[in-house]
């Protein structure tokens, strides 16, 4: 009796502790959603809850071009993430299968990820200046974000080859498979719920970047958060668009998270981190 | 055919090799040689070759160094606070006794997904003194907090920080524990370990290499610290807010010194390995 | 698994490739300089700010009155602006034909031969009048003797007061007893304190101040500086801003952070305390004298305060010039079309019918037109910014403007959080300028 009084009070506490944690989670995503659709004059009173709901801002925001923005987001994702998934893949199987440069190599892939971008930035502008067919397209935005998200994928997914067992490409090849086939065909679908884990992790990372964004994405080129910093200017912080515009960008990510949790959770489970 | 000559394993390489050469190694050396010399973008063409001259003239300025105490500062106490919480609500979402766990999981991980400019500018405006709604509640009940005092700054934007990256330090350990082998468990629970005991003597050890990931991943990400300090205190009161990024965007992209800012990068650069490396070495030790 | 994947690379590529075809006009396509008729695109940067408006709209009449050429803007906020033109200039061939340029850019842009010299443009464009701009702003369009801006719009910085709180007869009476005087615009910065901290002990912040770090809180305090007669850098180019004046206006400032803003603002900006005045929550600030058109507007922010709002120029009287300035890349293949449109846009007939639908004004017959007055702001909005555009001086001047506006900011930032003191923020100013200076 004792014992599962016990037992109740611990989970109604580890209860209230999450709703906590929900509380001061979804907070912001509140406020800001409130302050989307007030009046102009009603922003300015945080506490005032007598105000008529109003949907002007965000038919500003529809119309400024936020969905083109985030359009152009959407496909730097995409494009910089497939990129790295089909160079990272290959070589995340010969550092772990072949152990190629050995322990340090991992961890320079590892390091690569964390280099600043302000050294990166502007040999990358000149680069892309000298190509002249990139600058001013979202291939820049693309280029960019492979400095970290192409290291961070294979990083991540050496940790998965090691996981797979060697019996398997072993029995590919006596079945007559070249070391290619073996690693196509037999290797890399086992280790698809990784690919999926590194490949939204790096979209995630290309969605929200700001800095090489704000630098190289131009005009129609733009990414969602260099609209959402748009916002933020001199003729007054026009706050309730901005709200619309932030919620926009975050919806998808929201929405995106409820469906892949479970499958980066086993993902990431799978070896990458712990393949350090 | 002589592409067929090279062998499998370096043939694997090869997409990644030349993505990296083309986009990273190149920059780098361009960078390093940029270093090297008295380099402004408003003055192409009259860069000149000074050696080490950049190098050593950081050594003298205290902003640089200042900038490098505050975001360390920052890394450490982000990190380490994102650590705890991440650890505490990993074990109580593990637990599949928790009540909702499903749900918890799948909105408590939202905010890592945000673009950390839009989580700036909330707060921003969330923590505004006269018209936000944090300050203006908490005056209703009788207090003043000065977020953006020269006391609570840096501190202010290390909860932020918190607010949005204790999901991901969640994800990697949630990831971690679900990985563990259940054997372990059964022992410690026949010989009638429970609650903190279990989680000190049998959980932490086995979670050690996996902590050390999570905190190595975060911790380079929390190096880059820019978009919130751009979008509330410019670096302010004072110099208390300057982050390493923040400096080194103002010095190369502001002011226009390519040269000074690409030398900065590089000691940055070094500060971290130099701190990564210890991390290993210190967590890679208790564990042997 | 493997196919799948480059068979996804290349559609997205194609995507990819449609969207850049589609958003083309964003870059200028010209590979020669075009002959007359052929048809050129103008690219444009600017600032997302109230005038870009009425830019983009009256830009429609240029464009059917010349078919020919294409305008496109690209908009921004300011802080993402200067590295997009430097970006700009780098490249072999302009993605900015025309880009707009900040005034403490006016000497750092023609020093690095980014500029085309417009000096012979301005003199062959017949019933132009150059002249007409007002001296301070038209002073700075010119570098080593030769024209490389043409003025855009100005943001001098003027005093923005609650009208009806100075004339209210509750406050009027209750000033006179506590000061024994009348309770009147501040002229003096003595006068803006005691009115500041007046308002600050009658429910009501006395100033929304600015004092975040960076360029916000020079640009603020350096029109104190004035109303004590000191400067940053004399007019022979020698750092004089450690000074007894300097000192007396920072302590003041001080001053008024502490006993008159709203509580904790050190982090606050421009939008910061905008918003506190159109909350009706701050009696008066100092900044763009453009703002009050906004706070005045019955569906802007205001709410029910528009119409309650008045500019004056700062205590003192000398203020803080700001202007911005159209110029021609150096690197654009169409230089003509580009002096084109922006003769066609600054020209006194066009200009008048800019600040008519609200922008800034510059030249000075637009200020004193009385249809301007009727359609715009009425009298005396023009004539008080007149009358703050002919006592001005902007933040800096020369190649490191700039970078002396931040760092200058950063020690004003610093002295005003009570991490140094006023003599050490001082003394750190001279130092930081003089090292900037030897550059």
């Amino acid at each position: 009796m004792k014992h599962t009084l016990r037992k109740f009070v611990t989970r109604l506490a580890t209860f209230l502790i999450l709703v906590l944690g929900l509380l001061v989670v979804f907070f912001p995503y509140f406020w800001t959603f409130l302050t989307s659709i007030k009046d102009p004059a009603a922003i300015n009173r945080p506490l005032d809850f007598s105000f008529t709901p109003t949907a002007m801002h965000w038919q500003a925001v529809i119309r400024a071009g936020i969905p083109r923005q985030a359009l152009n987001s959407f496909l730097v994702g995409m494009i910089t993430v497939t990129i790295a998934l089909a160079a990272g893949a290959p070589a995340a199987y010969a550092f772990s299968r072949f152990n190629v440069g050995g322990a340090p190599t991992r961890f320079a892939v590892l390091l690569a990820e964390m280099l600043p971008p302000s050294v990166l930035i502007v040999p990358l502008f000149l680069l892309l200046y000298h190509t002249q067919v990139l600058l001013g397209t979202i291939w820049a935005a693309v280029i960019s974000h492979l400095t970290f998200i192409l290291p961070l994928v294979t990083w991540f997914l050496i940790g998965f080859f090691d996981e797979v067992p060697r019996d398997l490409e072993e029995q590919a090849r006596v079945d007559g498979c070249s070391p290619w086939q073996a690693f196509v065909k037999v290797v890399v679908p086992t280790i698809v719920p990784g690919m999926a884990a590194a490949g939204l992790f790096g979209f995630v990372l290309s969605w929200n970047d700001l800095f090489y964004a704000l630098i190289l994405t131009t005009g129609s080129q733009r990414t969602l958060p260099v609209g959402v910093a748009g916002y933020w200017t001199f003729r007054g912080v026009e706050m309730g668009q901005m709200s619309a515009a932030i919620l926009l960008a975050i919806l998808p990510m929201i929405l995106l998270s409820f469906f892949v949790q479970r499958y980066l959770l086993k993902g990431l489970g799978g070896g990458a981190i712990t393949g350090i | 055919m002589s592409f067929l000559r090279i062998p499998f394993k370096y043939r694997l390489l090869m997409p990644m090799g030349l993505i990296l050469l083309a986009i990273m190694i190149f920059p780098l050396g361009y960078s390093l040689a940029i270093s090297l010399q008295d380099y402004e973008l408003s003055r192409i063409g009259q860069e000149r070759f000074i050696g080490l001259d950049n190098y050593i003239r950081l050594f003298s300025n205290s902003s640089f160094w200042t900038a490098m105490g505050n975001t360390i500062t920052f890394v450490v106490l982000a990190v380490g606070l994102e650590l705890v919480l991440g650890f505490f609500l990993a074990l109580l979402l593990h637990n599949k006794a928790t009540f909702m766990r499903g749900f918890f999981r799948s909105t408590l991980l939202t905010p890592m997904f945000i673009t950390p400019i839009a989580v700036g500018l909330m707060f921003r405006f969330l923590l505004n003194s006269q018209l936000g709604v944090i300050p203006t509640a908490l005056e209703a009940i009788g207090l003043r907090v000065n977020w953006f005092g020269p006391d609570l700054a840096l501190f202010s934007i290390v909860l932020i920080d918190v607010w949005q990256w204790t999901p991901f330090m969640l994800l990697l350990l949630l990831a971690g524990l679900e990985s563990l082998p259940e054997d372990p468990f059964e022992a410690a629970r026949v010989d009638g370990a429970v609650g903190w005991a279990m989680v000190r003597h049998i959980t932490i050890p086995l979670m050690r290499p996996i902590i050390l990931a999570a905190v190595i991943i975060r911790m380079l990400d929390a190096f880059k610290v820019y978009e919130y300090i751009y979008a509330i205190t410019r670096g302010g009161p004072g110099e208390a807010t300057e982050s390493m990024q923040y400096f080194i965007y103002r010095t190369g992209f502001i002011y226009f010194r390519a040269g000074e800012a690409a030398a900065m990068s590089f000691t940055l650069i070094i500060v971290i390995t130099l701190l990564v490396a210890l991390l290993f070495t210190v967590l890679r030790r208790e564990s042997a | 698994m493997k196919a799948r994947l480059y068979h996804m690379v290349i559609i997205l590529t194609g995507l990819a490739m449609l969207l850049s075809a589609c958003g083309g006009a964003a870059t200028p396509a010209a590979e020669q300089p075009p002959a007359a008729e052929e048809a050129v695109t103008l690219n444009i940067i600017v600032e997302q700010v109230p005038d870009y408006d009425i830019v983009a709209e009256l830009t429609q009449t240029f464009m059917q009155e010349n078919p020919n050429i294409k305008v496109t803007f690209d908009a921004m906020p300011y802080d993402a602006m200067r590295d997009k033109i430097l970006t700009s200039f780098m490249a072999p061939k302009a993605t900015y034909d025309i880009i707009i340029v900040d005034n403490p850019w006016m000497d750092e842009f023609p020093a690095a031969d980014f500029l085309l010299d417009l000096t012979e443009y301005v003199k062959n464009t017949p019933g132009y009048n150059f002249e007409d701009y007002v001296a301070p702003v038209r002073e700075l369009t010119t570098h080593d003797g030769k024209i490389t801006g043409i003025p855009y719009y100005n943001y001098a910085l003027g005093m923005i007061v609650r009208q009806d709180l100075f004339d209210d007869a509750a406050m009027k009476e209750k000033f006179l007893a506590k000061a024994g005087r009348e309770l009147t615009i501040p002229k003096t910065l003595e006068e803006y304190l005691e009115v500041g901290q007046f308002f600050q002990e009658n429910g009501i912040a006395g100033a929304a101040m600015q004092p975040q770090r960076g360029y916000k809180v020079f640009e603020e305090w350096k029109n104190w500086l004035y109303a004590e007669g000191g400067n940053v850098i004399d007019a022979d180019g020698n750092v004089v801003i450690n000074s007894p004046e300097a000192k007396k206006a920072l302590e003041m400032y001080i001053e008024m952070y502490e006993t008159a803003a709203p509580p904790d603002s050190l982090n606050w900006g421009f939008d910061d305390a905008l918003r506190s005045m159109a909350s009706g929550q701050s009696a008066t600030m100092i900044s763009y004298n453009w703002m009050l058109p906004a706070l005045n507007n019955p569906e802007g922010q205001a709410g029910e305060l528009a119409g309650k709002f008045a500019l004056y120029p700062v205590p003192g009287g000398k203020a803080v010039l700001g202007a911005w300035y159209w110029a021609i890349s150096k690197n654009t293949p169409n230089p003509d079309a580009a002096w084109k449109y922006i003769s066609w846009l600054t020209s006194p007939a066009i200009d008048k019918l800019r600040v008519e639908k609200g922008g800034a004004p510059v030249r000075a017959s637009t200020m004193q037109d009385p249809e301007v007055w009727e359609k715009g702001y009425g009298e005396s909005y023009y004539t008080t910014v007149y009358e703050i555009l002919s006592n001005c001086e902007p933040l800096a001047r020369g190649v490191h403007a700039d970078e002396i506006s931040n760092e200058v900011g950063t020690f004003l930032n610093a002295a005003v959080a009570g991490e140094m003191t006023v003599d050490e923020a001082l003394a750190g100013i001279e130092a930081k300028v003089k090292e900037i200076l030897a550059k």
